[in-house]
């Protein structure tokens, strides 16, 4: 028998048997479809949280004093502060391009008599600012970004355009109040999809040290290296000089210097496991799918236990009487995954939209990448082998003589 | 009549027992699951309810605003004279604040970061009494305990905070400084609670002499008389008027405590709700796997039908046979998914105890078991209607004649 005849053996009994049929590609096609579409809009929204931090090159490092990291903005819940003499400490280590100070300040922001909290960070001044405004690839979408000597001057992130934020969009010219203090808006940054950016106000630094702060504190010390080759020598001068300078020994720091990506990884982390029990939960309506699969297979074989006498008797081989029944119920599974994968597909983006609609999140977005349409795929298939192998083993093993008599 | 149907039924889903044994075990699969997750969601809701009775209604959180964690925005704080103030207002019978500042722990050179909460030694019994735990071991804060410590549960442990228990008595490094354990509370029961560390206003104010009258938030209690949630309102308006801020721009919020915790278990009750739609996208693949078993049933027994109509059986009896087969079919499935899901979910409770998570705790109440059982067998008896339909509709003649 040639693979084809198989094929169009297989194919035939399926429809022979529409109904049972379609009933067993039902129960493979809603797991697979399931598992899809939270697989996808899993990874989405993983992207997305990550993509809120995971914006600085790979060859960025970040100073942290340490603390609980999760507690809120760098350098916030911590025990032991960053001061700012360190920074001009870091610069002068060889292989750093440039290393700055990040102040982070949170407080009240007022427009159009509304009220909301928000945080302001600064960009530094001098030949510092271009290279750092290059890091972050700061771009504007109304005005400008902001230059040495712009006093009570801002930069606003994308979302303080959003209409129902503050009662009507803010434009360049507007005036804002931060701490008390007022502002003119110089610049709107373009949409980046990170809070960090969307939404920030952004100030002069020696302006935010000024107004807003007493101390020489800093929540976190940014370090570009000029070459990303140097960067493990630059992390461990720096961790040396932090010793040094803070007088804890090694193996007992109280801050971390890291490069913001691996700073993601147990963020990462958490997300990953949460998807997967969700993913394993949608997984069992796949299992409960193959057990299907299995009772249809069994079912037919019961049912052409009279042919399988027939073939045998006319020398067909074991193997054959397998592999016959193997491809059926391949085929179940595979044409069961291919309607499931399009569902699937349709339904991650149906509820990804719905989700933004409803919740009015950007970070709600479907992410179906090839290899999640092509595993799944693979994976129905082999779901349909092996819960045919044992209906197709029972097949191949039947005693041609018992079979044909078989009513 | 009813009994024979029975029977006959029970007879029928043995005879095929391999078939039948598969359909049953897609049922328990997703019963299973299904029985797990509430059971967790079931323990969740009665550890809030008893938290709730114990700590009392009469609980009213006074916090500031800002960015990151409650109390850890340095930029926003309920001051001592806005406590002073609270405490005058008609119907607060107790207020507390307290100092929420990040803290290093140090033990054989290992190093955590932790809360560390500055507590008034004078209302320790008002603050024991509003986290529903009180020291377990050792004893209490006292006035001028400026170098001594109480540690949360899991200090007691190892291998949780550090790698060997801490005891009673001992000094350990704290932001620097030595600190002497007095005192251990009990388990409150998660993680993050257990490894808190109590200091007193002094030793808060000794260390961050900067945080000084700047409490990260304050506990309330209401008069027995006065409704809290009038309360928490009146305490809103009037402390905004104190504090010269207009409505809607105030840097503090009150909540009480049950609002609070309404809003947590929401949470817990939407994602648990979600996981157990998940689950239920099994149960549907079952009832189809139950479609399909039971028309097979119906071809397979179609001269038996014929000869059942042929001496008088009504087209209704063939119904109920039908769908009777399938909901014993259903209702197996679901007495089996109880058990299977009981023992899962004990054995899950047992390792979120051991990790700390004791509020992760299951719950059986008898609707969930009932209430899961008659669920499988309505999905059951449902599935088997399509099939039943055809089963009384075939023609006696040609029933006869099939092959």
């Amino acid at each position: 028998m040639a693979i084809l005849d198989f094929f169009s053996y297989s194919i035939e009994n399926l429809r022979h048997r529409k109904l049972r049929s379609w009933l067993t590609m039902i129960g493979i096609f809603i797991g697979i479809a399931a598992v899809v579409a939270l697989i996808g809009l899993g990874e989405g929204l993983r992207g997305a949280i990550t993509g809120q931090f995971g914006f600085l090159g790979p060859d960025v490092l970040a100073v942290q004093a340490s603390g609980l990291n999760f507690a809120g903005p760098p350098g916030q819940a911590v025990v032991n502060p960053l001061t700012k003499d360190l920074t001009e400490k870091i610069k002068s280590i060889p292989g750093v391009d440039i290393a700055v100070n990040r102040y982070i300040e949170t407080g009240a922001f007022e427009f159009n008599d509304i009220q909301d909290i928000v945080f302001a960070w600064n960009v530094p001044e001098n030949k510092e600012r271009s290279k750092f405004e290059k890091m972050l690839n700061l771009k504007v979408s109304q005005g400008r970004l902001l230059k040495d000597g712009d006093k009570f001057k801002v930069v606003l992130g994308n979302s303080f355009t959003d209409e129902d934020r503050f009662g009507k969009p803010i434009q360049v010219g507007n005036n804002i109040i931060f701490e008390g203090k007022q502002f003119e808006v110089v610049g709107i940054l373009e949409k980046k999809g990170s809070f960090i950016f969307d939404t920030a106000v952004i100030m002069n630094e020696d302006v935010l040290i000024s107004e807003f702060k007493d101390d020489d504190s800093v929540n976190a010390i940014a370090i570009k290296v000029n070459d990303l080759k140097s960067i493990g020598n630059v992390k461990r001068n720096v961790e040396e000089l932090l010793r040094k300078e803070r007088g804890v020994k090694e193996g007992e720091e109280d801050f971390t210097v890291q490069s913001p990506e691996s700073a993601l990884e147990s963020l990462d982390d958490v997300l990953f496991g949460v998807q997967l029990f969700i993913s394993i939960i949608a997984f069992i309506s796949l299992v409960v799918g193959g057990i299907g699969i299995t009772n249809t297979m069994y079912t037919a074989v019961l049912e052409r236990t009279k042919e399988i006498g027939i073939m045998k008797s006319i020398g067909a081989r074991n193997s054959s009487i397998f592999t016959l029944f193997f491809m059926e119920s391949g085929f179940l599974g595979f044409v069961g995954g291919l309607i499931g994968v399009a569902i699937g597909v349709a339904l991650a983006n149906l509820f990804a939209f719905a989700g933004r609609q409803a919740l009015g999140s950007d970070l709600i977005k479907a992410d179906v990448s090839l290899a999640l349409v092509f595993g799944s795929l693979l994976f129905s298939v082999i779901v349909g082998l092996i819960a045919g192998t044992v209906p197709a083993y029972h097949a191949s093993k039947k005693n041609p003589v018992d079979a044909l008599r078989y009513k | 009549m009813n009994l024979e149907l029975i029977k006959y039924a029970l007879l029928n889903v043995r005879k095929r027992k391999l078939r039948s044994g598969l359909t049953v075990l897609s049922i328990l699969i997703g019963v299973t699951a299904i029985y797990a997750l509430v059971s967790f969601g079931v323990g969740l809701q009665n550890y809030v309810d008893v938290i709730a009775e114990q700590a009392g209604v009469d609980k009213i959180f006074l916090q500031a605003r800002g960015i990151g964690a409650p109390g850890t925005d340095p930029n926003f704080f309920i001051s001592k004279d806005d406590v002073e103030f609270v405490e005058k207002i008609n119907g607060v019978q107790e207020i507390s604040g307290l100092y929420m500042k990040t803290s290093e722990v140090k033990k054989d050179r290992q190093i955590k970061f932790v809360f560390g909460t500055g507590i008034d030694p004078d209302k320790w019994e008002f603050i024991e009494e509003s986290f529903t735990a009180g020291v377990e071991k050792g004893r209490a804060l006292k006035k001028g305990d400026i170098d001594k410590a109480v540690l949360g549960y899991n200090y007691q442990l190892e291998n949780k905070i550090f790698r060997k228990p801490v005891s009673l008595g001992e000094k350990l490094e704290i932001n620097g400084r030595k600190f002497e354990v007095v005192g251990f509370f009990e388990e409150i029961g998660n993680p993050q609670d257990d490894s808190n560390i109590y200091f007193t206003y002094g030793a808060i104010e000794d260390m961050f002499p900067e945080v000084k009258d700047k409490f990260g938030w304050a506990m309330v209690k209401a008069n027995r008389n006065t409704e809290p949630r009038a309360l928490a309102e009146s305490i809103q308006e009037k402390l905004r008027k104190h504090k010269g801020q207009e409505e809607g721009k105030e840097d503090f919020f009150v909540q009480t405590f049950e609002d609070a915790l309404q809003t947590f278990t929401n949470i817990i009750t939407v994602l648990n709700g979600v996981l157990v739609l998940i689950a239920l996208i099994s149960v549907i693949v079952a009832a189809v796997n139950t479609t399909n078993t039971m028309y097979t049933a119906v071809l397979e027994r179609t001269k038996e039908i014929g000869v059942m109509k042929a001496v008088g059986a009504r087209n209704s009896s063939i119904l109920h046979i039908y769908v009777v087969e399938s909901g014993i079919v259903g209702l197996i499935g679901g007495i089996m998914g109880v058990l299977l899901g009981f023992a899962i979910s004990s054995i899950g409770g047992a390792i979120a105890v051991q990790a700390g998570f004791s509020f992760l705790k299951p719950a059986f109440p008898i609707w969930l078991t009932s209430g899961s059982i008659l669920f499988a067998f309505t999905v059951g008896a449902i599935s088997g209607v399509l099939p039943a339909i055809r089963a009384s509709k075939l023609r006696p003649v040609d029933a006869l004649r099939y092959e």
